[in-house]
């Protein structure tokens, strides 16, 4: 168990820029998820995190030290690949051991310490196995226990859950939050998939391009999304944004008019969540009549798209019965306080609201 | 509406006559099959008669002469049952049944066999395992000139050859078909086509420089000699087999082993290596057969007879001006033949490995 930070972390590959300097504290037995889409650099820098990339400049330090010139077998990081990256030549239980052959440890102790493990990740049962013969989800847990069995500083999780069907990734991950509670194992998770992010990790930093964009938890990213990309990366189905101009305490985005409760001039985007617009509500700003065009039950919601003064838009209604067909004309309306406004050349969220 | 038009013509459709559909799938199955067999017993034929020729004078011949009834004989024993075996096997779907059928026939066969041509098979013409000095019981001691040499000479200089052919070979291209695959280094592509370009290129025309380099460094007519020339013409094709072989494993099962503790040669032995072992073992037959059968190069570079490997004994034994004793030449034959034959049928299923590495690469 470790303290882990980042300082100005950077990667480039002849020219290419991979990590483009991040700044990241992670206490001990924090649970942290990197969130952000292929190419941003989330994967390249847990590498560097294993020791299997140098960085090109910057530090790492686990609990103060600096461990930029330490090799990866000598950091005691338990690393899960997307792929799980098993010995196909060695059985489950040689599998989980295989860390332990290369520390001053007994081969009874070694032994008894990964039955232990397995039984931790509840594969005790397949321990005479070979990953070839094992479903994808044993698979991972059996790569959870290798990881774990070495007593890691630090737990780097790789895209653990995408290559499991539906259900399996929701067993997992609660699977998964489970050991990491039970051990109090520092752990970085990377994945593409927000609901694995926000579900799993306390913390999430969300990254983009090569660069950390925010970090926090759910709920910061979701309601005060620091940039347009986490606004548009977090939350689904995403949100609806429009580009408009400000002036003279109005925002006008193609037809829509709104009046503004702060000084704003400039160019600027609205965005609307999905699920904070509704019909005929009390009190709502921005309320047009707006023509359905599509419905979509999605089982305890339905999603409409529809034409409004502002452009196409979709928002979405609970319950699983739709209250409105194709070619419905609706009175569209959200909460002034819902809407976000964010400076269209920076990108980076405006303090500014929409009045009632 | 042409969805309704699409509806009504579908109506209108007779239904299929199911169990007629069913009949000409069979036939057609039936004579599909039956002309595939066929086709290849034919193909076969040519392959397998020389060896069957070769192992049955190897056992019946008699010094002075060969007597091709008794080819014939077995011949005519053995066309008819692959025949009705084949019928057998075209019309009876059961694999139990077949495989009773093929019993009976094979046992058939065997006592027709053993009547007809059983007493006169011997063991006389395999004597040159035990006698160094055959040769001048079918030759004048005056042509046979110097001694013979035993077969065992030659057979443990082919097995000194082979084995360290394979070693040399598994050694070198396991490690440079491991760096080339993993490890980015300047002139990469350009080393890669120039391997192919090397294998591609006809190594006898190289063969009167070779001499002369061989008999410069003093290596003519030494084992060693041949074992180095060899093993770097046949390289490069090995290397290239191996690199596909290693692209084929994931890097994250390196990553893993170099996180758990493992340097890079230990992740290299540990877990890479036993990864590729149907390459390995491909690679190790391939070159083990290369070179036990190795004939050009050795008749060139090796001279004096105590340096004969199998197939230049095979070819003194043959090689005489007043005729051929074709019953020790089988018999010899048939001894040089065994080893690779083991190899193969033991090793077949690996060997097929080979191609698919070799594509991937």
């Amino acid at each position: 168990m470790a303290r882990i930070e980042l300082k100005n972390l950077r990667k480039e590959w002849g020219g290419a820029i991979a990590v483009a300097g991040i700044d990241l504290a992670i206490e001990d037995g924090a649970f942290v998820a990197v969130l952000g889409p292929s190419g941003c650099g989330k994967s390249t820098t847990l590498m560097m995190l294993a020791g299997i990339y140098r960085p090109t400049s910057g530090d790492i330090t686990f609990d103060g030290a600096r461990v930029n010139d330490v090799e990866a077998r000598g950091r005691n990081v338990g690393i899960v690949f997307q792929s799980y990256a098993l010995y196909p030549n060695m059985t489950v239980l040689e599998n989980v051991m295989f860390p332990l052959r290369f520390k001053t440890i007994e081969r009874t102790e070694a032994e008894r310490r990964s039955r232990e493990v397995a039984t931790l990740v509840r594969i005790d049962g397949l321990l005479d196995r070979r990953p070839g013969q094992l479903s994808g989800g044993q698979q991972q847990r059996v790569a959870l226990a290798r990881a774990l069995v070495k007593r890691p500083h630090l737990l780097l999780l790789d895209e653990p859950l995408s290559n499991l069907d539906a259900g399996l990734r929701l067993t997992m991950r609660t699977e998964i939050r489970r050991i990491q509670r039970e051990l109090g194992v520092t752990t970085i998770l990377v994945t593409h998939d927000q609901v694995e992010a926000t579900t799993m990790a306390d913390r999430v930093v969300v990254m983009n391009s090569g660069r950390v964009e925010q970090q926090g938890t759910a709920e910061d990213l979701y309601e005060r999304p620091a940039t347009l990309f986490v606004a548009s990366f977090v939350g689904s189905p995403p949100i609806n944004l429009f580009d408009g101009h400000a002036a003279g305490g109005m925002l006008s985005v193609n037809e829509a008019r709104l009046p503004l409760a702060d000084p704003v001039q400039g160019a600027v985007v609205l965005g609307l969540r999905p699920e904070s617009l509704r019909v005929n509500g009390s009190g709502d700003s921005g309320r047009t009549i707006s023509r359905i065009s599509a419905v979509e039950p999605m089982g305890r919601e339905v999603l409409y798209t529809a034409d409004s003064a502002f452009g196409v838009i979709r928002f979405l209604e609970a319950g699983a019965e739709p209250r409105h067909r194709e070619s419905d004309d609706v009175p569209l309306g959200f909460p002034p306080a819902s809407a976000l406004l964010f400076d269209k050349d920076s990108g980076r969220r405006l303090d500014a609201r929409v009045a009632a | 509406m042409a969805a309704d038009n699409l509806v009504a013509a579908r109506g209108a459709q007779a239904r299929p006559d199911w169990p007629a559909l069913a009949r000409r799938a069979w036939r057609r199955r039936f004579t599909g099959q039956s002309m595939l067999l066929a086709f290849l017993v034919v193909v076969s034929a040519p392959i397998v008669l020389p060896y069957f020729w070769m192992v049955v004078i190897a056992f019946t011949a008699r010094t002075g002469g060969v007597a091709s009834d008794v080819l014939w004989t077995a011949c005519a024993v053995i066309a008819p049952a692959v025949l009705i075996y084949s019928i057998v096997h075209m019309s009876v779907p059961a694999p139990r049944l077949r495989l009773a059928a093929g019993l009976v026939l094979l046992a058939i066969a065997g006592a027709l066999l053993a009547a007809l041509i059983g007493e006169r098979l011997h063991l006389d013409n395999f004597r040159f395992l035990t006698r160094a000095n055959f040769v001048e019981e079918i030759r004048s001691k005056a042509t046979s000139g110097a001694q013979f040499p035993s077969v065992w000479n030659a057979f443990f200089n082919s097995l000194l050859l082979a084995v360290s052919q394979t070693v040399i070979i598994l050694t070198v291209s396991s490690l440079a078909g491991y760096y080339i695959s993993r490890f980015a280094f300047r002139g990469r592509s350009v080393f890669l086509q120039g391997m192919l370009v090397l294998h591609a290129f006809p190594a006898m025309t190289l063969i009167i420089p070779i001499f002369l380099m061989l008999h410069w460094i003093g290596l003519l007519d030494t084992i060693v000699g041949v074992m180095l020339v060899l093993a770097a013409i046949e390289l490069p094709f090995y290397v290239f087999v191996m690199k596909g072989f290693f692209d084929g494993v994931p890097w994250d099962i390196e990553m893993s082993a170099m996180t758990d503790g493992a340097t890079r040669r230990q992740a290299f032995r540990l877990v890479v290596l036993p990864q590729v072992r149907f390459g390995l073992i491909a690679v190790a037959v391939f070159a083990f057969i290369r070179a036990w059968e190795e004939y050009i190069f050795v008749r060139t570079f090796l001279i004096e007879n105590k340096n004969w490997v199998m197939s230049l004994y095979l070819f003194w034994v043959s090689d005489d001006v007043m005729g051929v004793d074709y019953g020790i030449v089988a018999a010899v034959a048939v001894f040089y033949v065994l080893p690779s034959f083991l190899l193969y049928v033991f090793c077949q299923k690996y060997l097929t490995q080979m191609t698919i590495g070799g594509i991937k690469g």
